[in-house]
């Protein structure tokens, strides 16, 4: 077994809820080389002798990623580990550095579409995953003071914010938000519509 | 008070994915650990805290552990729902050092109950039947929430 | 308890079927039984230490018995089973799994009653009504059982062909700055977080907006 090295270089890629493992291919000449990956969570170091658990969809693979969001699915700390196996020989553990909590994903803006249909404004947001609600804040152009905010939890289609006034203009813009976590993405950029109708009418 | 944030539709869809498998290694219908004889719905709201932190207690240190089985899906159900529950105990914890999280005598005695129920079977059926009445706890936090 | 040798073939996918609450257990005649089969039923609150006979479903023919009284305490959860009987001879008895009336019901989506004035229209939803013994009884709407519900409300321009959601949990909705003369198409979807409980789109009740005075 001591023939087969360990990978190298293994490190968790975390974005938007959403986990991978991944390390360095270990080369044999003219082989294929397998992977096997297990994980452990603070409740297994604590309260099960520090068992692992495999991750069968990551077993005997020859990638160099696994997506180990199904198994990440707690906000405590966790340590993967990674074997290379080539027929009945197999590598030792690499095991990631200190600990992975999920607390930790790096969240991005979420995409933001704002349309106008009459005096109606309506926003499209793409769904992240079942973890994201998504905090909407929109005012009217010139009245920044005051902001109204709505908090969307399913993003299906064309979700209603609010009416508009007479050919005012209306800003938008979002932030995703991971309850699991109590953390906020920073807001998308800020996208304005004007309602239909003229604003003169009133000057009458 | 004590708010602990908690992903209970995590916990949920954790425990819903196993519900069936697990409740079906509990073939004892006359027994319950949780629910009887005493409901968890007629426990006070001002010792809701201190069982629910008791309970989250007993899960951890008792149930999960001796719920180990050939599946490998369920297992990795069970590691999540028991990494969520050890994440809650230790901010109900806190609670209870800011003494946010009385116990009165009615969850003392309510808590002896489930710890008798517990110990009147053997470890891994009621470790087993434990973890199939989940759903119980969730139901009553939810509604108590 | 005195009963035959039995080696009839059991009952067949016993499960309850609950909407709104409503709590009726179902099952399949055993394999290659044809007519002349009967049933009979009992039930068991879970953790409670004994089995309930089911005196309106003993000796019945048909394979579905209405346990919606027995089970209407959705605090409790609770377990059904069926025993065959033909020509002289019976079958196991066959339980059900489970039951969590909380989790396991289906909810009807909501009554949708709509009006409209020239530029707009006023939404009024109500929730379905818990499972109940008699239209006597004080009716408890799904709305107590479930404290999270919310709703979500489809609003289709159909000149435009444009579709709106609103995700609301109050049970009114007013839609201002309509287009007049025009046919808007509204359902209704309930929608409960934990546990994870939806309800389809009710059916569509179009309006035409009135026309411009």
């Amino acid at each position: 077994d001591a023939l087969l090295p360990a990978p190298q270089s293994i490190s968790i890629l975390s974005t938007n809820m959403k986990h991978f493992l991944t390390w360095s291919p270990v080369i044999i000449q003219g082989a294929t080389v397998r992977y096997s990956v297990e994980f452990q969570g603070e409740y297994e170091r604590e309260y099960a002798n520090g068992s692992w658990i495999p991750i069968p969809e990551c077993s005997l693979t020859t990638a160099t990623l696994c997506n180990i969001t199904q198994d990440i699915s707690a906000s405590v700390a966790y340590k993967l580990r990674v074997r290379a196996e080539l027929g009945a020989s197999r590598s030792p553990w690499a095991t990631t550095e200190g600990f992975f909590n999920r607390a930790t994903t790096s969240l991005t803006p979420p995409t933001l579409r704002v349309l106008a249909d009459g005096h109606h404004l309506l926003v499209e947001l793409a769904d992240m995953g079942p973890s994201f609600q998504f905090r909407v804040l929109y005012w009217r152009k010139g009245q920044e003071s005051r902001v109204q905010q709505k908090v969307l939890e399913e993003v299906s289609s064309v979700v209603h914010l609010d009416t508009m006034e007479a050919g005012a203009e209306y800003c938008v813009k979002a932030q995703a938000h991971v309850e699991a976590i109590n953390r906020s993405s920073s807001f998308s950029p800020t996208q304005c519509v004007r309602a239909q109708g003229d604003t003169s009418m009133w000057l009458v | 008070t004590c708010r602990v944030s908690m992903s209970m539709a995590e916990i949920r869809a954790g425990f819903t994915a196993i519900k069936a498998n697990i409740q079906s290694r509990d073939p004892i219908r006359t027994l319950s650990i949780l629910s009887h004889p005493h409901s968890l719905h007629k426990v006070k709201s001002s010792d809701r805290c201190c069982i629910t932190h008791q309970l989250f207690t007993f899960y951890v240190d008792k149930v999960f552990k001796h719920c180990r089985t050939e599946d490998s899906f369920v297992n990795r159900k069970i590691s999540s729902i028991a990494n969520s529950f050890l994440s809650v105990r230790r901010k109900l914890g806190q609670c209870r050092e800011q003494n946010n999280c009385v116990c009165g005598e009615e969850s003392t005695e309510k808590f002896k109950q489930i710890l008798a129920n517990y110990e009147g079977l053997n470890v891994t059926s009621a470790a087993m039947k434990s973890l199939g009445e989940l759903d119980i706890l969730l139901d009553w936090m939810e509604k108590s929430r | 308890s005195g009963e035959l040798y039995c080696s009839l073939p059991n009952p067949r996918n016993v499960h309850f079927e609950s909407i709104n609450m409503k709590n009726v257990l179902h099952w399949s005649a055993p394999e290659g039984t044809g007519d002349g089969v009967f049933y009979k039923v009992k039930y068991a609150v879970y953790g409670v230490g004994k089995w309930i006979r089911k005196p309106e479903c003993r000796n019945i023919n048909r394979t579905w018995c209405d346990l919606s009284s027995e089970t209407s305490d959705y605090e409790e959860q609770y377990y059904a089973s069926v025993k065959a009987f033909l020509n002289g001879t019976c079958s196991d008895w066959m339980e059900t799994t489970r039951f969590n009336p909380l989790t396991d019901t289906k909810i009807d989506p909501p009554m949708v009653s709509v009006s409209s004035t020239d530029r707009s229209i006023s939404i009024i939803l109500t929730a379905p009504e818990k499972w109940k013994r008699s239209p006597e009884e004080e009716s408890v709407s799904l709305l107590q059982v479930y404290p999270g519900l919310q709703y979500n409300v489809s609003v289709l321009n159909k000149k435009t062909k444009k579709r709106w959601f609103f995700s609301i949990s109050n049970n009114t909705l007013v839609v201002p700055w309509l287009e007049p003369g025009t046919v808007y198409c509204v359902s209704a979807q309930i929608h409960v977080t934990t546990p994870v409980l939806d309800s389809g789109f009710s059916k569509e009740h179009c309006i035409t907006t009135l026309k411009d005075k």
